[in-house]
């Protein structure tokens, strides 16, 4: 069992752990602000109101991680938590046809093998279920991803449940919180997960905008729990042009939290999906 | 989830008070804590704590599905649910998609309604399909939905089924509504068998008119509210494999004046499309029977699309794009 991790543990599962994951630095460079990530380990967070393509590069991740070597993907498993009802398999299948040279229904189930799919339905089963994928991580040494959709999903429901205490109101998120900081270092995953824009930027926001550059001119307010924001290594702020009719519809503003770089890209999005 | 005997298989009496007395009460507590330190502290079995811990975790915890296996089974029962107008299933890619919330906004009078009314009359006659309509704003007339269908068969028997196959609640506040859905999933799962079709579409007109009451003084209640509200609406879509359709009214953005939809940011990440209804400037008399429909989100389709829709033929005389 892995409850013993670290003290006991079968040369084949520290194998697993450790050795089994491939490199992800070609996912997507232009998602970061320097190159050569994301590297093991790394937890990158989608941030955006809604319609401004963070699901959209969810999957264009997505196929990147599950398309075979030969047709430039990376050929890696990947997991992804669905907590809002929100993942549309249809959509995946569609952008991974356009992305496939010639797509057959055979090659098409070969790439969706890649993929698994977890849907939560409240905080505690996704605390519970959190803690059953170390299993799914032990036996699976080729998922290398991990992808939340959304961390934010329960903030609500959670703040209702906690009454006026907002050490309780946060306890599920601050375990989860943990327990991902825990399975994405030590079985050398990366982390992608969504969080929605659901707050007004408070009126007073000089105190923030000084500590991360890139913050200040986008609608942000960290909501979510101290322990979730303390994890994050990389920020991406989604936002969609405001004059319709441009080519690029898109753009994303990228920081990295540990040296303060930033950098702004458009992207536009279309029936294959995602394209710098 | 309280820890309590007999939640699964080994958890004696015995353990439980040992576990409260060290502050392990929830399931969520024991799963999350270092075994080794509890074993010490409750001087419990190592073993039967894993153990115990194992069973509750494949007991609780959600199943990854391989996405091979997920798109086989979805092949065959997604559904696209025309809507009876060409125009409008352009805009939608084909029509309703199961699984999904679709949420068509407007001001007061651009037609929500008599768009539920004419979807629920097309999936009904056309489609044989049953719907469920919730009605929380009175907005249902069966006279209309009566011309509606006598218009599309002279057969009185047709008719008669056709309303037969749509069952109407009418409820008047959120709680209600919670209700209504929830009884409605726990029927379907029931029934092994069902004697008749399945429902196919689910409509609430308007889910803002009961939750808007419900928002302002004691935010979070009421923001939690309308997000268990949205969670049974997407688990109905998904699990039933039903296409949910919501009708939401629309606010003026105080910055730059646009029109947006009602209900706050927390909602807008709800339905997976939606479709804005609009009266069309031109013939801007009351007696106007055209409206024009824009898509404002799409998991599909470009946004930005528009068409026209009348809602006396139902079918647009000319494609006004």
């Amino acid at each position: 069992m892995v409850d013993g991790l670290g003290k006991a543990e079968s040369g084949a599962q520290l194998l697993a752990r450790l050795e089994g994951r491939s490199s992800l630095k070609s996912l997507e460079p232009s998602l970061f602000a320097e190159d050569g990530y994301p590297i093991h380990g790394d937890i990158v967070e989608f941030h955006g109101p809604e319609g401004t393509g963070k699901t959209e590069m969810l999957y264009h991740l997505i196929v990147r991680c599950i398309l075979p070597k030969a047709g430039g993907g990376l050929e890696v498993g990947l997991l992804f938590i669905d907590t809002d009802s929100h993942f549309d398999m249809l959509r995946l299948v569609t952008v991974l046809e356009h992305r496939l040279s010639q797509s057959s229904e055979e090659l098409i189930k070969q790439c969706l093998g890649r993929f698994f799919l977890v849907t939560c339905s409240s905080s505690a089963q996704l605390l519970l279920t959190l803690h059953s994928l170390e299993n799914m991580f032990c036996s699976h040494p080729s998922l290398c991803l991990l992808i939340i959709d959304s961390m934010s999903a329960f903030y609500w429901i959670d703040r209702a449940n906690g009454g006026e205490n907002l050490s309780l109101q946060e306890a599920n998120l601050r375990r989860c919180a943990q327990c991902l900081g825990k399975l994405v270092r030590e079985y050398h995953l990366a982390l992608f997960a969504t969080t929605q824009t659901i707050m007004q930027k408070s009126s007073n926001s000089a105190e923030s905008s000084g500590k991360h550059p890139g913050e200040a001119h986008v609608d942000y307010r960290p909501y979510l729990c101290k322990s979730w924001q303390q994890l994050i290594t990389h920020r991406v702020f989604f936002s969609k042009q405001c004059h319709p009719g441009s080519a690029k519809g898109f753009s994303i503003t990228s920081c990295h939290i540990h040296n303060n770089s930033v950098v702004k890209r458009p992207f536009s999005i279309s029936e294959c999906g995602v394209q710098f | 989830m309280i820890l309590r005997v007999g939640l699964c298989i080994g958890l004696t009496t015995e353990m439980v008070q040992l576990l409260k007395d060290n502050g392990i009460r929830t399931v969520l507590d024991l799963v999350s804590s270092d075994l080794e330190t509890i074993a010490r502290k409750c001087s419990l079995s190592y073993k039967a704590l894993v153990a115990i811990r194992r069973v509750l975790l494949a007991q609780f915890s959600s199943f990854p599905v391989n996405g091979a296996d997920l798109y086989e089974e979805l092949k065959s029962s997604t559904a696209i649910l025309s809507t009876g107008s060409k125009s409008l299933d352009k805009l939608l890619d084909a029509g309703l998609y199961t699984g999904e919330v679709t949420e068509l906004t407007g001001a007061p009078g651009s037609g929500k309604t008599q768009v539920c009314l004419h979807i629920a009359a097309n999936i009904s006659e056309s489609l044989k399909q049953r719907v469920l309509y919730i009605d929380s704003t009175g907005g249902f007339t069966a006279t209309r939905l009566l011309q509606l269908l006598q218009r599309r068969t002279e057969n009185e028997e047709e008719q008669v089924e056709a309303l037969q196959r749509i069952q109407v609640v009418r409820v008047f506040d959120a709680y209600k509504v919670l209700d209504v859905l929830h009884e409605f999933r726990s029927t379907v799962a029931q029934e092994v068998v069902s004697a008749s079709a399945p429902v196919k579409m689910v409509v609430v007109d308007s889910v803002s008119a009961v939750i808007y009451p419900l928002l302002g003084s004691r935010q979070p209640d009421g923001m939690a509210f309308m997000m268990h509200v949205a969670r049974e609406l997407k688990t109905l879509a998904k699990e039933l494999g039903v296409a949910v359709v919501v009708t939401n009214h629309v606010t003026r953005d105080a910055s730059c004046g646009q029109v947006k939809p009602a209900l706050g940011r927390s909602w807008s990440f709800v339905p997976s499309t939606r479709v804005l209804l609009e009266n069309n400037k031109e013939s801007c008399g009351e007696t106007s029977n055209r409206r024009i429909a824009s898509l404002t989100k799409s998991p599909r389709q470009p946004v930005g699309i528009q068409v026209e829709l009348d809602f006396e033929s139902w079918e647009p005389a000319e494609d006004a794009c």
